[in-house]
């Protein structure tokens, strides 16, 4: 370290007169924060590049946070409010395969990033204007935007992560990353609606202006992270003419025609992750008014503990991420996280519990079948078509997102939370039904999906061998 | 429409038992429980020479018991519940008594000691609020404007809406006096229905309705409302048992297949069963089209002893006296009463389609208790059962695969 401290300097010659040894010890600070090849420039960069993210994950879910609101101001039912989610989706269903692909041949990761973070900020512009003219239409093209941009935008912040801290602390990154993103979420949950009273109390009433002035200041957010973004692209830029670094790449390389090639467990993963996925996010997106009215929650609090899911996945991703790496045997893991929020959701539909202990369960498990059901994939696929792999299942679950969404929606005008959480239920025991299947047939085939670390270690020796 | 029924089943002690959230794993359990019991139910408006036809007796004949349901516009919208031990039980009229000012005695079932249980509704004033001014100046929901008497209203001729096919009436009525011509183009409605066995109405609230129960619509449409964000409501009276009033329970149930996004039902029960019931979900609709984007909170208040009528009636709380109730009943009753105030002051209102519709189970009885619907029980049956048996069957093959050696090792 010390000595590419010393030779970055040198290359760093022609640069402030702070860069030169000798002086005062704030220059030298500053020098380091310079210095591309030092840890605290490298903190900058991941700074930068965890608010990068924080504007989409803010208003990913501002529908959620503001579902009373939007639904009165806007007079649409259920069914249209979800649309706004499934709006979100379906442009994904495709990029998924094409992100990789645009940032490593087309933009490049620094106009990559760019472009996918003006999507995103001017979706929710367009959101915001929805709202401002009372056009629900509109809202529904500025989600469809926001969604060209949001999901490409974390294919280039990992993109991002793995060219500048490749062989450091990438792990930490990713872990931080995604923390960061929760974060986003949760105060999104929390800060919305009492912006939206605030408003409301000095433009003297509620109603479509009021919503649509609330959303586009939750768009400040995306302005910050554009400025992130350019903040971003100019210090890589600046690192590669000093380190003579590459421009970062995904490296994906997707082959749609690898598809027929994948084996019956990974098609169980995917039936796993979208059986699993869909409960968890239409559901937040859904469970404010439930909260309210099956609870008799206040507003406040019922954004509380719709957003309790992504307060603990914060801290609580690196410790199962740790946990499945020691242990192994993923297919138990994700056999556990399943059953968990199969409980979790009887507990929200059939009992009267405080659902805390429900909204805990489910925001544990989410953590832990996010860390057991990934990692996965990469057992059974050769590396050359993980990025297949991992771009078909990203697309199907944003198509399950997308129709169970609308699903949902339709479901709750016409028969109710109660209905609903069966719905979810029924979904999540297709889920368990898969983990089972995929715990046999790994089992018939000798697979190493349900290895534990030891096995695995040995696997590896006997192959090196 | 026979009076072929259950004999054990008709008027008496027997409740249905409420279904437990233990059925769920019974699946078969909810479809012996419920719409067995049928009665012979009759619409007769009786009516007096010269005099319009504003009384309906709904006759419901069991094998054991026979209910009888008196509506009346005479004076304010009212009804007489009546539950008799015998199916020969019968209503006989006294007009000249019923119509003079001194009613007592004018209505009767016969025979007398047949009757087991008693009670009485009467609709007293339609309410109106300004919820713009609640908060700073008056408590929610508002200011009150001055209310409609419902005894001042003008009321249809019964029978033009009589539709003995769905067992059906309507009471429509507008004040007689309409000064400011707010009722101009609206209307009160009472849309009353009985039934001859259990089921539930296709439009939301969706309330289980049994051959007991009588349902009653109450519309408001058209209407000119006196504010911007006027809330209306129905002040309505009942007799009160001993020296205090019935309760109104509000039980919060986990169902809400029937009125999406609804999970409390409210009731009124004169005494312990069986006695008899007033039961409804505390929502409203605002549009013809009852769904979730229409409904409306609904917020009842406790009921509260209320002077008699004799009382001089410049007094802001004296009832307007129905005609009927005090036929039945005689002059000497306590009177009680609640008031429910429909929608609140943000969000959508009557402001916004000039319509509000809110329904109201009556019944005599034990009230019926939801339970959950067969097609969640078989959801839950397969998306239960599948998994566990195939996780069952992996545990059993597991166990006796145990009994080998693993193999594992030999490979390496």
């Amino acid at each position: 370290m010390e000595e590419e401290g010393e030779e970055a300097r040198a290359l760093l010659a022609g640069g402030p007169d702070e860069a030169r040894s000798g002086a005062p010890a704030a220059s030298q600070v500053l020098s380091a924060l310079c210095d591309p090849s030092r840890l605290a420039h490298r903190l900058l960069v991941l700074m930068l590049m965890c608010f990068l993210g924080f504007g989409s994950y803010f208003c990913y879910d501002n529908p959620a946070a503001l579902q009373t609101q939007i639904q009165r101001d806007m007079q649409v039912n259920t069914t249209k409010f979800m649309l706004l989610y499934a709006w979100y989706s379906w442009p994904n269903v495709v990029l998924c395969f094409l992100g990789g692909f645009l940032i490593d041949r087309v933009f490049g990761i620094r106009w990559g990033t760019i472009i996918f973070i003006c999507f995103v900020c001017i979706g929710q512009v367009i959101f915001a204007l929805g709202g401002i003219f009372n056009a629900f239409w509109l809202m529904e093209l500025g989600r469809f935007v926001f969604g060209i941009g949001g999901e490409s935008l974390a294919v280039a912040q990992n993109t991002y992560a793995v060219s500048w801290f490749k062989g450091k602390e990438l792990n930490l990154v990713f872990g931080l990353q995604l923390s960061m993103a929760r974060i986003g979420s949760t105060v999104n949950m929390n800060l919305m609606g009492w912006l939206y009273s605030k408003i409301e109390a000095s433009l003297g009433s509620a109603g479509p202006t009021t919503l649509g002035a609330t959303l586009l200041i939750g768009g400040i957010t995306c302005i910050l992270s554009l400025i992130c973004a350019l903040a971003l692209a100019y210090l890589d830029q600046r690192a590669e003419k000093i380190l003579h670094k590459e421009q970062g790449k995904t490296g994906e390389v997707i082959k749609l025609t690898d598809i027929k090639d994948f084996s019956l467990p990974l098609w169980l993963i995917f039936i796993i992750c979208v059986g699993y996925y869909v409960v968890v996010f239409p559901f937040i997106g859904l469970g404010k008014i439930f909260f309210i009215e099956k609870f008799g929650f206040s507003s406040q609090a019922a954004s509380a503990i719709n957003s309790v899911v992504y307060i603990i996945s914060a801290p609580m991703s690196p410790v199962f991420g740790l946990l499945v790496d020691k242990t192994g045997k993923n297919i138990i893991w994700v056999l556990c996280a399943v059953t968990t929020t199969l409980v979790s959701h009887m507990m929200l539909a059939f009992t009267m519990w405080n659902p805390w202990i429900a909204m805990c369960l489910l925001g544990l498990s989410y953590s832990l079948l996010a860390c057991a059901l990934w990692p996965m994939v990469a057992f059974l696929v050769p590396e050359h078509q993980l990025g297949t792999a991992y771009g078909f299942m990203q697309s199907i679950q944003n198509l399950g997102l997308a129709i169970i969404s609308i699903i949902a929606g339709m479901i709750l005008d016409t028969r109710g939370y109660l209905f609903l959480e069966v719905f979810f239920i029924a979904c999540v025991s297709v889920a368990l039904l898969s983990v089972v299947l995929l715990y046999l047939v790994n089992h018939a085939q000798g697979g190493s999906l349900n290895y534990s670390t030891r096995q695995r270690e040995e696997m590896m020796v006997s192959h090196t061998e | 429409m026979c009076s072929c029924g259950e004999s054990r089943r008709g008027w008496g002690p027997y409740a249905p038992s409420p279904v437990l959230f233990l059925s769920l794993f019974v699946s078969a359990a909810p479809f012996g429980l419920l719409g067995e019991e049928t009665r012979q139910v009759s619409l007769e408006v009786p009516g007096w020479p010269d005099h319009p036809q504003n009384l309906l007796h709904i006759r419901a004949v069991g094998p054991n018991s026979t209910l009888h349901y008196v509506w009346s516009s005479l004076g304010p919208p009212a009804v007489v519940l009546v539950a008799t031990n015998t199916p020969h039980s019968v209503l006989s009229i006294n007009w000249t008594r019923l119509l003079s000012p001194e009613p007592d005695g004018g209505l009767a079932v016969l025979p007398k000691d047949s009757i087991q249980f008693s009670s009485a509704l009467v609709f007293t004033r339609l309410l109106e609020f300004d919820s713009a001014a609640s908060g700073a100046a008056a408590e929610p929901p508002g200011k009150p404007y001055p209310p409609y008497s419902l005894a001042e209203f003008w009321w249809n001729n019964i029978t033009d809406s009589l539709q003995p096919a769905t067992l059906s009436a309507t009471f429509w009525g507008h004040p007689a006096r309409d000064p400011a011509g707010t009722f101009a183009n609206g209307s009160l409605a009472f849309r009353v229905q009985a039934f001859d066995r259990a089921g539930r109405a296709a439009q939301p609230p969706r309330l289980l309705h049994t051959a007991d129960t009588c349902q009653l619509e109450l519309v408001l449409a058209g209407a000119s409302p006196r504010g911007n964000r006027s809330l209306f409501g129905i002040e309505v009276a009942t007799l009160g048992q001993g020296p205090g009033c019935p309760v109104i329970q509000e039980r919060h149930s986990i169902d809400d297949e029937y009125a999406p996004a609804v999970f409390q039902l409210d009731q009124l029960l004169w005494g312990s069963p069986p006695s008899g019931f007033v039961q409804w979900r505390p929502v409203v609709f605002s549009q013809e089209q009852a769904d979730r984007d229409s409904a409306l909170s609904c917020q009842a208040s406790p009921l509260h002893p209320t002077l008699a009528h004799s009382l001089p009636p410049t007094l802001a709380h004296s009832l307007p006296q129905s005609p009927v109730v005090q036929a039945f009943f005689g002059p000497q009753q306590n009177y009680c009463t609640f008031s429910l105030t429909f929608g609140a002051s943000t969000g959508p209102g009557y402001w916004d389609q000039h319509y509000l519709s809110w329904s109201v189970l009556l019944g005599l009885g034990p009230p019926p208790v939801d339970a959950l619907s067969p097609l969640i029980l078989g959801i839950m049956a397969v998306a239960l059962g599948a998994p566990g048996l195939l996780l069952l069957g992996v545990g059993v093959a597991l166990l006796l695969h145990r009994t080998h050696p693993s193999e594992y090792r030999s490979i390496t």
